[in-house]
């Protein structure tokens, strides 16, 4: 319990930090800040917007120590003010929107890559230099070593355009209205056939070579050696006993990874015209959105945070040394 | 060192990789010498397939593609090791700030590297882009190396904490040698091996991420690297209308090296982590560590003759 809260606390302190470097950017850069977030929208916001914009950015007047305290108050209540390009909606609104997509997207390659990854990890371990990890190891490195941008231009152009197996783009058939049936969402999964595909390739491999590095580490150690010596059955000692002590350090790893799947996500959904965070974060790019572009920060930095809460509580339930403590 | 090098190349993913990065960067060098000075000019008419004049057709503006590639070779090249080593340099000298003073230091560093390490990089590094307006690559890589120095910072940490726990560190310290001495010629040579790793991966991941933020816009459109390539392909739907030459040149090119650079990375960690080795490959390597054991003792041989 102690260690969970100490994580939680540190989290809590991640998100500042997060806050505040959106708080000083802007600040950062020469001339008025206001005029910055403005100079590319002229004529498009109306000037009664424009006030109110500032004020709910905290930007005003006063000192910088009342701007910056205003500034918090406006974060931690959820205010991230107006976006520029998709006004008159908020920034909340509008991320709030594109943030399940991204989630499912990024969420099932998460899990999906993580979970065969590892899978392939022992087997390849358990068999070292067997004709499954001559092959299946030094391809996976090759697809890790891949940008997410490469492998979803060319699942898109392979599968979507030459082949036309898959559909090129949105989330779900247009015609069809969001709503809890087989039909609809069947239409959501067979759009996110593709993306997650090419998300998850990426990431598989990682996963891969550290279960397996980490594998080949536990097969040395005395306890796999006398389950063996005991007769146990192979598929005991290779998961039980092996496979449990080696996934430690691949959760470790997982939360390390959070950061670059959602990355991956953000460029998958701009070349698979995904309606998720990327595509609305592509648009706010283009026409300088700078507020959708700072909630963004703070949004993803949250839902990472999260994640990685979600992490620490699966370490405890893996090592019973942490539930003592 | 040539006996290293021999060494180094009896790993077959570590000569690959190496070669793969060489040819890179042979590409780069000497590349643009043979091409006309402007990757940009316009020589045919919009997305014309590949043949004999333009080798890999053009684009929708009607530039030659294979100009644009080996140009932007040269540009992706250039940041990919420039950032690696703001990366490297930054990372090392806090991780062994991190772990050989300790304290309160340690303390310090220790929690900005995790902090950093938890904010999602690609999110921090959109934010900061798009501030400073439409950037050139080099100002690229100056903000991924200030944003991405946390994993080498806290690899080095844990191994400079390890080694000052050796005796040879002890008695070193216990003679009276200065700081300055105890970093550079005790712990630095044990500390090679893993910022070699950090700079090998730190160039796959700025050359990747360059490409990236490139892709979403936010670098500068006229420069020519992989990454506006991308975008400009992108942005005229060359996909769509079934130019796949003018994405599918640059997309073969990150791969490449990003390939070349992992195996690269993963032959020197096989090389220095026994463990991780294959049984052929420990079979080689126990043969050249004979073949060096007789010729050092060879040399020692000469060398008491003489």
């Amino acid at each position: 319990m102690a260690f969970v809260l100490r994580r939680l606390g540190f989290y809590v302190a991640a998100f500042f930090v997060a806050a505040t470097i959106n708080f000083i950017l802007p600040r950062l850069m020469p001339g008025n800040p206001i005029d910055i977030m403005f100079s590319q929208a002229q004529g498009t916001i109306p000037p009664e917007a424009r006030a109110a914009l500032i004020e709910t950015f905290g930007f005003a007047t006063g000192a910088i120590h009342e701007q910056y305290f205003s500034y918090l108050k406006s974060v931690f209540t959820g205010d991230l003010g107006y976006s520029i390009r998709f006004y008159p909606q908020t920034v909340g609104e509008r991320l709030g929107y594109a943030l399940p997509w991204t989630l499912l997207l990024a969420g099932t390659a998460t899990v999906m890559a993580f979970c065969i990854g590892s899978l392939m990890g022992v087997f390849a371990a358990w068999k070292r230099g067997g004709a499954f990890d001559a092959v299946i190891t030094p391809s996976s490195l090759a697809l890790q070593a891949i940008p997410p941008v490469v492998i979803a231009l060319v699942a898109l152009f392979v599968f979507g355009v030459m082949l036309r197996w898959l559909p090129t783009g949105y989330a779900y058939n247009p015609g069809l209205d969001p709503e809890f049936s087989l039909r609809y969402l069947g239409s959501v999964f067979y759009h996110a056939i593709m993306p997650v595909c090419s998300l998850m390739i990426v990431f598989v491999g990682g996963y891969l070579v550290t279960m397996r590095n980490n594998m080949i580490g536990q097969l040395g150690e005395d306890h796999v050696i006398m389950g063996l010596a005991k007769g146990l059955s192979e598929r005991r000692v290779k998961f039980n006993y092996a496979a449990r002590n080696a996934l430690l350090p691949s959760v470790t790893s997982l939360g390390l990874t959070l950061g670059a799947i959602l990355g991956g996500s953000l460029v998958t959904e701009v070349v698979f015209n995904y309606p998720g965070l990327g595509q609305t974060l592509y648009i706010g790019i283009v026409s300088r959105d700078y507020p959708l572009i700072q909630g963004q920060l703070l949004i993803m930095t949250l839902a990472i945070l999260t994640a990685n809460l979600i992490v620490d509580l699966a370490y405890v339930l893996l090592d019973p040394r942490l539930r003592r403590a | 060192m040539l006996e290293t090098l021999k060494v180094f190349l009896r790993n077959r993913k570590a000569a690959i990789g190496l070669a793969i990065v060489l040819g890179y960067v042979a590409v780069a060098l000497i590349g643009p010498l043979f091409l006309a000075a402007d990757p940009m000019a316009r020589v045919g008419r919009p997305h014309m397939p590949p043949d004999a004049d333009a080798l890999m057709g053009t684009t929708r503006m009607g530039r030659d593609v294979f100009a644009q590639l080996i140009y932007g070779t040269r540009t992706s090249l250039a940041v990919g090791f420039f950032a690696g080593l703001l990366v490297v340099a930054i990372g090392t000298v806090l991780g062994i700030a991190a772990g050989y003073f300790g304290g309160l230091i340690d303390e310090v560093i220790n929690f900005c590297t995790n902090v950093v390490l938890v904010i999602p990089q690609l999110p921090l590094l959109l934010v900061i882009a798009a501030f400073l307006g439409q950037t050139s690559p080099f100002v690229i890589a100056i903000i991924i190396g200030i944003t991405s120095w946390a994993w080498g910072a806290r690899v080095t940490r844990a191994q400079t904490m390890s080694l000052r726990r050796r005796e040879y560190i002890q008695a070193s310290e216990l003679v009276g040698e200065p700081a300055h001495r105890m970093i550079f010629v005790e712990l630095m040579p044990n500390l090679l091996s893993i910022i070699g790793f950090n700079f090998i991966g730190s160039v796959t991941y700025t050359i990747i991420t360059q490409a990236t933020l490139e892709f979403l816009g936010l670098g500068n459109p006229m420069a020519v690297s992989w990454g506006t390539m991308l975008y400009h392909a992108q942005n005229s739907s060359a996909i769509a209308v079934g130019a796949w030459w003018e994405i599918l040149a640059p997309a073969a090119a990150v791969a490449g090296i990003g390939i070349g650079l992992s195996l690269l990375n993963f032959g020197v960690d096989e090389i220095s982590n026994p463990r991780l080795r294959t049984l052929g490959t420990i079979a080689a390597a126990a043969k050249a560590q004979e073949k060096l054991d007789r010729a050092r003792a060879q040399g020692k041989l000469q060398e008491a003759a003489q």
